[in-house]
């Protein structure tokens, strides 16, 4: 009796309050995007001069268009190595560095970040756009090389040794063969790290010189000075963009349980 | 000439496997091993060492500071804990219908950019937000509630932004528990809550444990979250390593501040291990 009331009402009551507590903040966050008030939080009629200020803001273009410079080199420098490095480098080798490469997401970013920049100061070189790529492809290598080491784990090694048996090089095996058979799990990592790399503001903040200013480090200082209404109408947007990310790692196939 | 590439070419797949670990080591290892040395160098001279950095930071008011993040990380993770482990369970066992759209949903938020989120936090914290609004509808108080800037709002804040963290590795492993093994339980006589603490939470517990480090470890050294919603009169652990390499520009106590606060951090993670460990000798 008791366990009836239990999971009849009180477990899906519960979930409920957890979906009102995860959506509640976004929905309010879309609804004030559309409001035609400045001072973010009265209600005073429906407006989409914000969006319209968005679209014509010089500053956020440019921000976004860093972000996408940034973000799609560190996916090339990060599938790249650590493809590269999946196969070509020795089991034993492997193996051992992989805990080395865990160890990107044990360790606190801000940490990584000062780290980074004491670098970068030790070794008298001026940040730019290029160490802040520097620092992202870091932070990328510990989410793919595992993925990417599980999923060449599951691959079947007879294509490989099939390959090599009939007179491919290593090369070709690689890029005939292997990549080939990886390249679901290729796209899945070049997601992760293209949204790590666009959503991530801490090594940003301090890892890039102040002419490169991203788009996460552009909403910092418009909520720190007082916001002005367009990072609502910019955050509504890039809220939709997220929806429209996740949506396509839902269709993709080879999901596995859970994350993706 | 010839003998060189050669070399070269047979070497070719070795030499193609390594970027990733010089990467790595130029820009992991070395930051790492620049802030161990900034910690303890000597500003007078190159190779000198000297503590005096560490010296600087036995006041109490630093040790405040990491007490401060820590319990915040604690209370960010076990919460998040409690919260999530219903819901992950609820859709991992219980739910058929809907639950791809349940699982998108839950999804979502962890792809949300951060500061969005953050920012999503500021209508509803404000003075007159959305939460002092309702409660003054409602009755509860008569005058607004100061939500914002204070280290309650951080710590909301925090739930709401890592709750994904802990509820995917939950789920992904609630999910891997055989149904046959619940199924023997109820069959062999065990009443539901029996099966639950005796099944289904020791099967949890890897996802449990990944799921309170991903919360404390990103948690205790949060930076923009504080900065955001903090206000100024309480300083934590990120805040004040950012104090020191951005505005006060003193590396040297930055560093030896950042190492104190990350063997901190190991010191307590190192020893809740170890008493886990002896906790579940003395029960086998």
């Amino acid at each position: 009796m008791l366990h009836g009331l239990w999971s009849r009402f009180v477990f899906p009551i519960f979930v409920a309050m957890f979906y009102l507590f995860l959506y509640v903040p976004l929905t309010v966050l879309t609804i004030f995007s559309f409001n035609a008030n400045k001072m973010r939080f009265d209600w005073m009629g429906f407006t989409t001069q914000w969006y319209r200020a968005l679209w014509h803001s010089t500053e956020v273009w440019h921000a976004l268009q860093t972000s996408l410079v940034v973000a799609g080199a560190s996916v090339a420098l990060c599938l790249t190595m650590s493809s590269l490095f999946i196969f070509f480098g020795s089991q034993r080798t492997v193996r051992r560095m992989l805990l080395l490469f865990y160890g990107n997401l044990a360790l606190p970013e801000i940490v990584l970040a000062v780290g980074l920049m004491s670098l970068f100061y030790f070794s008298y070189v001026p940040l730019s756009m290029t160490t802040l790529i520097a620092a992202h492809t870091v932070l990328g290598l510990g989410y793919v090389v595992p993925i990417m080491y599980d999923r060449y784990q599951e691959l079947d090694k007879r294509y490989v040794e099939a390959s090599m048996d009939l007179g491919a090089t290593a090369w070709q095996t690689f890029y005939r063969v292997v990549l080939p058979l990886l390249a679901p799990s290729l796209l899945v990592s070049a997601l992760l790290v293209f949204i790590i790399s666009f959503d991530d503001f801490v090594l940003s903040f301090f890892c890039a010189s102040g002419s490169t200013q991203t788009l996460p480090m552009y909403i910092f200082a418009m909520i720190r000075s007082g916001s002005s209404p367009i990072v609502g109408a910019l955050s509504t947007v890039l809220l939709l963009m997220s929806g429209l990310v996740v949506l396509i790692m839902f269709a993709l196939p080879g999901r596995k349980r859970g994350l993706w | 000439m010839r003998k060189v590439l050669r070399l070269f070419s047979r070497e070719l797949p070795f030499v193609s496997s390594l970027p990733a670990i010089v990467w790595q080591f130029f820009f992991m290892v070395a930051p790492l091993v620049i802030i161990a040395y900034y910690s303890v160098a000597d500003s007078s001279s190159w190779l000198n060492i000297s503590f005096v950095h560490y010296k600087n930071l036995f006041e109490s008011t630093y040790f405040k500071v990491i007490a401060r993040s820590l319990f915040l990380a604690v209370a960010t993770a076990i919460t998040g804990l409690l919260c999530a482990y219903p819901v992950a369970y609820f859709i991992a066992l219980r739910v058929r219908r809907f639950k791809n759209l349940m699982l998108f949903l839950l999804t979502l938020p962890f792809w949300v950019n951060f500061l969005v989120q953050i920012y999503a936090w500021y209508f509803l914290l404000e003075r007159n937000g959305l939460i002092n609004k309702v409660l003054l509808r409602l009755g509860f108080i008569q005058e607004p509630l100061l939500l914002s800037n204070s280290l309650f709002a951080v710590f909301l804040v925090m739930l709401y932004c890592y709750l994904p963290f802990v509820i995917m590795p939950l789920y992904s492993t609630l999910e891997k528990i055989d149904h046959r093994l619940l199924e023997a339980s109820a069959d062999l006589g065990a009443t539901p809550w029996q099966t639950f603490w005796r099944i289904t939470v020791p099967y949890s517990m890897p996802g449990v444990k990944t799921g309170l480090l991903l919360v404390m470890i990103p948690a205790f050294g949060e930076f923009v979250i504080p900065a955001l919603v903090g206000g100024s009169k309480y300083m934590l652990v990120g805040s004040l390593i950012s104090y020191y390499f951005l505005a006060a520009r003193n590396n040297y106590a930055g560093a030896a501040f950042t190492s104190l606060s990350a063997m901190v951090l190991i010191g307590t993670l190192l020893l809740v291990i170890v008493i886990s460990r002896l906790y579940s000798l003395r029960k086998s």
